[in-house]
């Protein structure tokens, strides 16, 4: 990591004058702490993102383990754990109220913690500038304080597992009146597990913005010259509508959750109303525990959207790469991101078909829902288009971007079901949910995640993963994914968040299917570490960038053959991206196998009576 | 010490992994394949195009080994409808998801770098973009539209039948409280104050109103078939949800909020019963009870909204009787919630329930506890 050399002032973004820069006269050492901890370059702070996201992935991975071990042997007992968790697994046996806390914070943790902030954070902050030709965000010290507040709702989040009441425990959404009053006869991880998660998301929804609002500056300001809307690669199109969105919608989530802490800590009533406890009526007068669910769902729709966006910017690009042919359609790409974009703003309340909801609002967002269906099935369409007579090159980035596919088809068709509100009757909080968004939102943006690790670590370290580990984690990946989440299908009608099923008749049948779900969870976790030990491993071992050429004391190299931008800057990850001028644009990203030649990258001037495509 | 020994093996489960992998690239480099991907794309190619076969395969197998187990048929007319609109969502998705997963994986394979060494630059071809779009906005628009029709018949106010036999459930952490008006199906009014709602009276039942005094707490839920029953429900504490499976019954119970289901049951516990029996996988026997599974067939009311830690306890059974006559015999075994005064108090006060009758009132009110709860 010593390639972190300072060449660039720190202060330079953007417009830099380049006999400054071959001047090195303003060159400034910077201390550890400025460059690997309070540090303002898009790199570093990616790579904050991406190593806190890997370990709350690891951490939201290991609770799903632990509770799939209750539902898949719910009458034996793992010593184990009680050393592990104490007393909430007395005798081995995981707690009830220690479940739903493991399952709310698994929820919280993989939606928020490793699928937002992992995933957007990591590459929105390493695409982005690289990209678009920039040499760094907008603001860099508001970009540093994006990460910083990440980390510290992080903490937040963390220490609350240690508390005596335990973690938040009603439930990913925080509906009240469960998590409404701070009773912990109500529900334990109601008290004070609540007020942190509390904090922790208000944390997280900061540092959400603050990263967002300088997504979009910089793409709106700070593109290189020549670099129009329409030649930006699609990555850089569905980083900067991802941030847009969590623009618009976080600070509905963030209204709502401040108003439940005035319910919990002031006594307001916000969204209570008449609630008896043991046959006391309680103060609370005329909220609406409703209100709540439109406010979280607001963001909550849209929030899946964060979710899958990056990661289908990520897949269309490393597609297009590794089949050698541009993406199919990038226009209507384009488009149907923007479309997604603006109906997922209209379908929260499908969430709530039988919250005794207006019947003819439903009918509003049932439109709405299977609308969306449109854009997502053009992009599916368009993705196989670009791998039809491409020339596919099966390393592990593309098998991944090919899962995501698969996985986004397998996962999004189930919500033609789910959307439709009479068929949501039935389906509602049942496990054929639970398979439909963790393949769709779940599995699919991992996937999208993974192909941008294994495709952008070259430029995060100069060096590859190693490949047959990559494929070891694909086909399990690929293979276990299905196992766990496919045959959940045929459980519909299974409540979600059961603790056991023993108490019911109708739920009872499917204990060996539970057992086999929870074999595959279990296997399919341990291959998660085969990733993150091949990744720890390769920063230092990997195999190196090849070099195509040295210049001024810098290598370069294009290991995948690829026209964007990022390929042009050295090897070494130094301030500012580029020691000399920052590379002008020409032409589209997608110039593969034109014209004869195997790529054509973006800053190559169009050749003498070529025609750019547009 | 077997702690230390799984955790070692791991370690070394994990080194020999990277072993593995880091010699493999180490010969790949010694051969000058390096970078080359020709040959691992054609073998992952065929891993593709294996998985792909096998998966639709293990499909096909998950249908026949899970479909039998699952909840059977609707025992309500409306549930006919969703379950025949999810079916034809079914055949739709079905098409969708065979022609574009094979397409994706027989591309991955047809096409890799292996086999196909020229990709064709192709960049947009508006015609058939044009027709990936028109064809599924035209089936999402009939979806939509059969959708919408069912919706809106489920949740007809005017159609309903002014004489349906009402039920009232509130539900409280973590049990269901069950009401029924008695004899002259009216209900006694609640009043939500703190002069009526007391630990021996959560429901706050205005026990001046006459109608109030045959009402009576049930243990289970008991509908007439073919008779049109109106839930009327709502919750005390925190938010629970009224799902009855069989019945494709599911409405949330909202503290401080009315809510309301309206169905008609079709099928008779017994006629479920009889229909199971034809059911080869329902002859199987429980290893719990030793019995044909079908025989011990109940139709079951569960919660589907997280209300705590004893969410997955929330169980009440649901019984379909064949005609009124059954119904009111059931009735009329049920003992109502209201004590009458005794001959000392004034007959024109409200009723004053002495220490006793609060005993009585308060087990009722709260309605039986499930044992298997903490």
């Amino acid at each position: 990591m010593s390639a972190e050399s300072t060449t660039i002032p720190a202060d330079v973004h953007g417009h830099v004058d380049t006999d400054h820069i071959h001047g090195h006269e303003h060159h400034h050492e910077q201390s550890w702490l400025e460059k690997y901890v309070f540090c303002q370059d898009h790199k570093t702070i990616a790579k904050q993102f991406l190593i806190t996201g890997i370990f709350w992935g690891i951490m939201g991975g290991m609770l799903s383990v632990l509770f799939r071990m209750q539902l898949g042997w719910p009458n034996e007992t793992f010593p184990f754990l009680e050393s592990f968790l104490g007393k909430w697994a007395e005798g081995g046996k995981i707690s009830n109220e220690f479940y739903l806390a493991m399952v709310t914070m698994h929820g919280t943790i993989l939606v928020f913690f490793v699928l937002t902030g992992g995933l957007s954070g990591t590459f929105a902050n390493l695409l982005i500038p690289y990209q678009i030709g920039a040499r760094d965000m907008a603001s860099g010290f508001i970009n540093m304080l994006s990460y910083w507040f990440f980390f510290s709702a992080s903490v937040v989040l963390f220490t609350s597992f240690f508390i005596q009441t335990g973690p938040a425990s009603g439930g990913w959404t925080a509906y009240p009146p469960l998590n409404g009053m701070r009773d912990i006869a109500i529900n334990k991880g109601s008290g004070l597990g609540f007020d942190m998660w509390a904090l922790a998301m208000s944390l997280f929804i900061v540092s959400s913005l603050t990263g967002g609002l300088n997504y979009v500056a910089t793409v709106l300001n700070l593109r290189t010259k020549g670099m129009s809307m329409m030649r930006m690669p699609l990555t850089v199109w569905a980083f900067m509508f991802t941030a847009v969105l969590g623009i618009l919608s976080f600070p509905a989530l963030l209204a709502g959750v401040v108003l439940l802490e005035f319910d919990r800590l002031l006594d307001t009533s916000f969204y209570l109303n008449n609630i008896v406890v043991n046959g006391h009526l309680l103060d609370y007068k005329g909220g609406s525990p409703i209100l709540f669910q439109h406010l979280f769902w607001f963001l909550g729709h849209p929030e899946v959207y964060i979710i899958i966006l990056p990661a289908m910017g990520i897949v269309s690009e490393v597609l297009s790469i590794h089949s050698r042919k541009p993406i199919f359609g990038y226009r209507a790409m384009v488009v149907s991101i923007m479309a997604i974009v603006i109906i997922s703003f209209l379908v929260w309340a499908h969430h709530m078909f039988v919250t005794g909801l207006n019947p003819n609002l439903a009918a509003v967002f049932v439109l709405f829902t299977l609308l969306i269906a449109v854009p997502s099935a053009i992009k599916v369409f368009n993705w196989i288009g670009t791998i039809w007579k491409g020339s596919l090159r099966l390393n592990p980035p593309m098998l991944f971007a090919m899962g995501f596919v698969s996985m986004f088809i397998s996962g999004g068709l189930t919500g033609l079901m789910l959307g439709n509100s009479p068929i949501d009757i039935q389906l509602h909080d049942t496990y054929f949910v639970v398979a439909h968004f963790h393949i769709v939102m779940g599995v699919a943006a991992f996937f999208g995640m993974f192909a941008g690790v294994y495709h952008w670590f070259p430029r995060f370290f100069g060096r590859f993963m190693n490949d047959t580990l990559g494929y070891i984690h694909f086909y399990i990946t690929l293979i276990g994914g299905y196992a766990i989440f496919f045959p959940m299908h045929f459980m519909t009608g299974l409540p979600r968040r059961y603790y056991t099923f023993a108490n019911f008749e109708t739920f009872n049948n499917f204990n060996f299917l539970t057992q086999f779900i929870s074999i595959a969870a279990i296997v399919v976790f341990l291959a998660q570490l085969v990733f993150v030990v091949n990744f720890f491993y390769s920063i230092f071992k990997g195999r190196k960038v090849d070099v195509l050429r040295t210049e001024d004391g810098y290598t370069y190299g294009n290991p995948w053959d690829a026209t964007t931008l990022e390929w042009t800057a050295p090897i070494e990850r130094i301030h500012g991206n580029w020691p000399g001028e920052i590379p002008s644009v020409h032409r589209w990203p997608y110039d593969y196998s034109a014209n004869g030649k195997p790529y054509t990258a973006q800053n190559v001037p169009l050749a003498p009576g070529e025609v750019e495509h547009k | 010490m077997v702690a230390f020994v799984t955790f070692a093996l791991i370690v070394l489960f994990f080194t020999i992994l990277v072993l593995i992998g880091k010699a493999n690239e180490l010969s790949e480099d010694l051969s000058g394949r390096g970078m080359n991907y020709d040959n691992k794309s054609k073998w992952n190619g065929y891993f593709l195009l294996a998985f792909i076969i096998l998966f639709f395969i293990s499909i096909v197998y998950q249908v026949k080994l899970l479909a039998p187990i699952m909840i059977p048929k609707s025992a309500s007319y409306h549930g006919d409808e969703t379950d025949r609109l999810f079916y034809v969502t079914l055949f739709f998705i079905s098409i969708v998801f065979v022609l574009t997963q094979a397409a994706l994986f027989y591309f991955g394979y047809r096409y890799n770098q292996g086999k196909n060494k020229v990709a064709y630059f192709y960049t947009h071809n508006n015609k058939l973009e044009v027709i990936w779009t028109v064809i599924p906005s035209i089936v999402l628009a009939v979806l939509v539209v059969m959708g919408m029709r069912t919706w809106f018949k489920i949740f007809d106010v005017e159609a309903r039948d002014p004489n349906a036999m009402v039920v009232e459930v509130t539900a409280k952490q973590f049990q269901w409280m069950v009401r029924y008006p008695g004899v002259d199906g009216k209900f006694g009014k609640r009043i939500i104050d703190k002069e009526h709602i007391t630990p021996t009276n959560e429901l706050g039942i205005n026990f001046d109103d006459p109608n109030s005094h045959d009402d009576f707490m049930a243990d289970k839920l008991v509908f007439i078939k073919n008779k049109p029953v109106l839930v009327k429900l709502g919750a005390q504490d925190v938010i629970h949800s009224f799902y009855l499976p069989h019945f494709r019954v599911k409405m949330d119970c909202v503290p401080g909020i009315p809510t309301q289901f309206y169905f008609v049951p079709k099928y008779t516990t017994e006629e479920m019963r009889e229909y199971l029996k034809t059911q080869p996988w329902w002859n199987t026997i429980n290893p719990e009870t030793g019995e044909p599974r079908w025989k011990t067939f109940k139709y079951e009311l569960a919660c589907t909204e997280v209300c705590g830690r004893s969410h997955y306890g929330m169980q009440k059974e649901v019984v379909v009787v064949k005609d009124s006559a059954e119904y009111m015999e059931w009735v009329r075994k049920q003992t109502p919630i209201y004590v009458a005064p005794t001959a000392a108090a004034d007959s024109t006060a409200a009723p004053k329930a002495d220490d006793k009758d609060k005993k009585v009132m308060s087990e009722l009110v709260g309605g039986t506890k499930n044992k298997s709860l903490k």
